[in-house]
Order: C-alpha cells, then structure tokens, then sequence
C-alpha cells in the first residue's frame, strides 16, 4: 500500500543526482528484493506514472527482481546534451 | 548527444532508516524503551494499551505516539489514561508510520521523564513491517478471530517483530481458534519470538505481559 511513496523516494533519489543543466532522462534502473513487501506490479504502475511528467517525462524502467530485502534505485541514464568521451 | 549512465545504488529506506538512527539515538541518550505495537485493523492493540497506561502508566512513565489515520477515536480513548500522548500527524490514506513522524513527535514528548515509549502504529500486518521507527523493538498483536495462520499470511510483520501477543483469548471458546497452532505457525517464521496471552477486555494473561514490560525497562536501567 506504500508502493506509491517508495516511487516517489525513486525518482527524489534520482532528481538529487541528475547533473545540472537540461537534462533528459532515458532510463531508471531499479532493483527490487522479493522480500520488499510491496506489491512488485503496483510499484511498477506508480513508478511509470511518476516517470511520464517531469523532469522524466519519457524515461524507460528498467526494474528488476532480487532476492533480498533492499529496494535501490541502480542508475539512472541521461542525455545532458554534451559530447561523451 | 551525452549518453551517461549515473551509478547511484542508494537504498530507497536510506532516508528513512537514517532518521530512525537518529531517532534511536535520541531514545538511548535519554534511556527511553520505545516498543512498536503493528496489527491488523480491530485486534485489540488500543484497549491492550489502555490496561497497559492503567497498571503501568506511572510506575514506568510511559508516554505514546499514535498514529490512528482517520479518526481522533484512539487518541480520545488513550487520552482518559494520560496526559502524556502524542498523535503523529498521519494523513489519511497512510498505511504506516515512519520515522520521520516519530522525530516530529519525540519533540513533543519529554524523554527525560520518560522510561517506556509504545508507538501505536497504523492497524495493518503488511506496511509497517518495512518501516523502522528507532524501536527497541515491534510487538505484534493477533487476535484469536483473525485465525491461527495470520503468521503464515503476513510473515514479514511476525520475522521482523520480538514478541506477538495473541489478544481476545476471552473468546476462544466462541471461535476455531488453535492456540498451540497459531504460536507454531509464528514460531516457524520466526523461533525467537516471544508469546504473550491476553484478553485485555477480562484482564486474564496480563500479568505476563505487564511483567515483561517492567523486566524490559529495568534491563534497559542495568545495560545503561
């Protein structure tokens, strides 16, 4: 029932290390353990509505199953515009 | 184009368990036992809490934080038995609390006068279980009408508690309840659990619990 303000945490978490500047977001990986105690497909519903406005809006999730008890957000791509080495 | 992948790895708990270190912290500067009372919805855990703040309220200078989402009803009843309540401010569709409404409301309580700490979390088996509030430890409360295989349905809330007491024993001539059953079901999710008894509607039982209550706080004195 908390799915919707663990996704909120996800994308906080991942606002706080976007880099500065225009930025667009194209993917989010999220690792979820299977002794979470969420709800993985309501979790997953929550996230992709959160990821259609912005600063995401248009960014893929990439959300796996682990075992454990973590819930983490893994990485998250960007396009920032520059040229990359 | 600047295609870069951020590693992050940050734990989406991390905030949380983090101001539930600081509130642990707060707890043991001040030699304050906070226990965290999870159940489902209509187990008892209130009127558990109101014999409780009757037979203990002083000797233990318990304080508690509430957490009741959608009425004052919790607050008004344990009110008739302290002065000393604090509600969490819980909106209303929350399924749990977190640590950052106990830090709000530890504010409102003055530890320095205080030994125990129960936290009334939101009646529910399945969302607190994840949350860690800087508890000494959870309590889980099951009543004999829930039915003897809740542990089994809802391990996480019985795997992560340290006691469970199984409450309305008073009606278990009424019901298909099967005492040994129920605590083997939880002792096979978690052997290290601790049962308690109770009918907090007849009294029967709570001796043990009361009793466990002051070993705890006088433990507590002796560690610190």
């Amino acid at each position: 029932m908390h799915e919707m303000s663990l996704a909120h945490e996800v994308c906080r978490i991942a606002e706080a290390h976007l880099p500065p500047g225009p930025t667009r977001v194209l993917s989010l990986g999220v690792e979820v353990g299977d002794d979470v105690g969420i709800e993985v497909a309501n979790f997953r519903f929550c996230l992709e509505a959160l990821l259609s406005e912005p600063p995401f809006t248009g960014a893929a999730l990439d959300l796996t199953i682990q075992p454990g008890t973590d819930l983490r957000l893994v990485y998250v791509e960007v396009d920032d515009g520059r040229p990359s080495h | 184009m600047g295609v870069r992948v951020i590693e992050v790895r940050e734990r989406v708990m991390a905030r949380n368990d983090e101001l539930a270190a600081g509130v642990r912290a707060r707890l043991d500067a001040a030699g304050v036992v906070a226990l965290n009372l999870v159940s489902s919805p209509g187990s008892g855990k209130t009127l558990l809490l109101e014999r409780t703040l009757e037979a203990l309220g002083d000797e233990l200078s318990i304080a508690v934080v509430t957490g009741d989402i959608q009425t004052q009803n919790d607050a008004d009843r344990l009110a008739r038995h302290t002065d000393r309540l604090v509600q969490a401010v819980v909106t209303g569709g929350a399924c749990h609390l977190d640590a950052s409404q106990i830090a709000n409301a530890l504010d409102a309580i003055d530890l320095e006068r205080t030994r125990l700490l129960f936290i009334e979390n939101v009646g529910n088996l399945v969302c607190p279980a994840s949350w860690d509030l800087g508890e000494a430890a959870k309590v889980t409360v099951f009543s004999v009408t829930e039915g003897e295989d809740k542990p089994l349905k809802y391990p996480k809330t019985f795997r992560v508690s340290s006691q469970v007491v199984i409450n309305k024993i008073d009606l278990l001539p009424h019901v298909d309840f099967d005492l040994e059953l129920a605590k083997a079901n939880a002792a096979s999710i978690n052997p290290a659990l601790r049962f308690f008894t109770t009918s907090a509607r007849t009294g029967e039982g709570l001796e043990g619990w009361l009793d466990f209550l002051r070993e705890l706080v006088a433990a507590s004195e002796v560690a610190a």
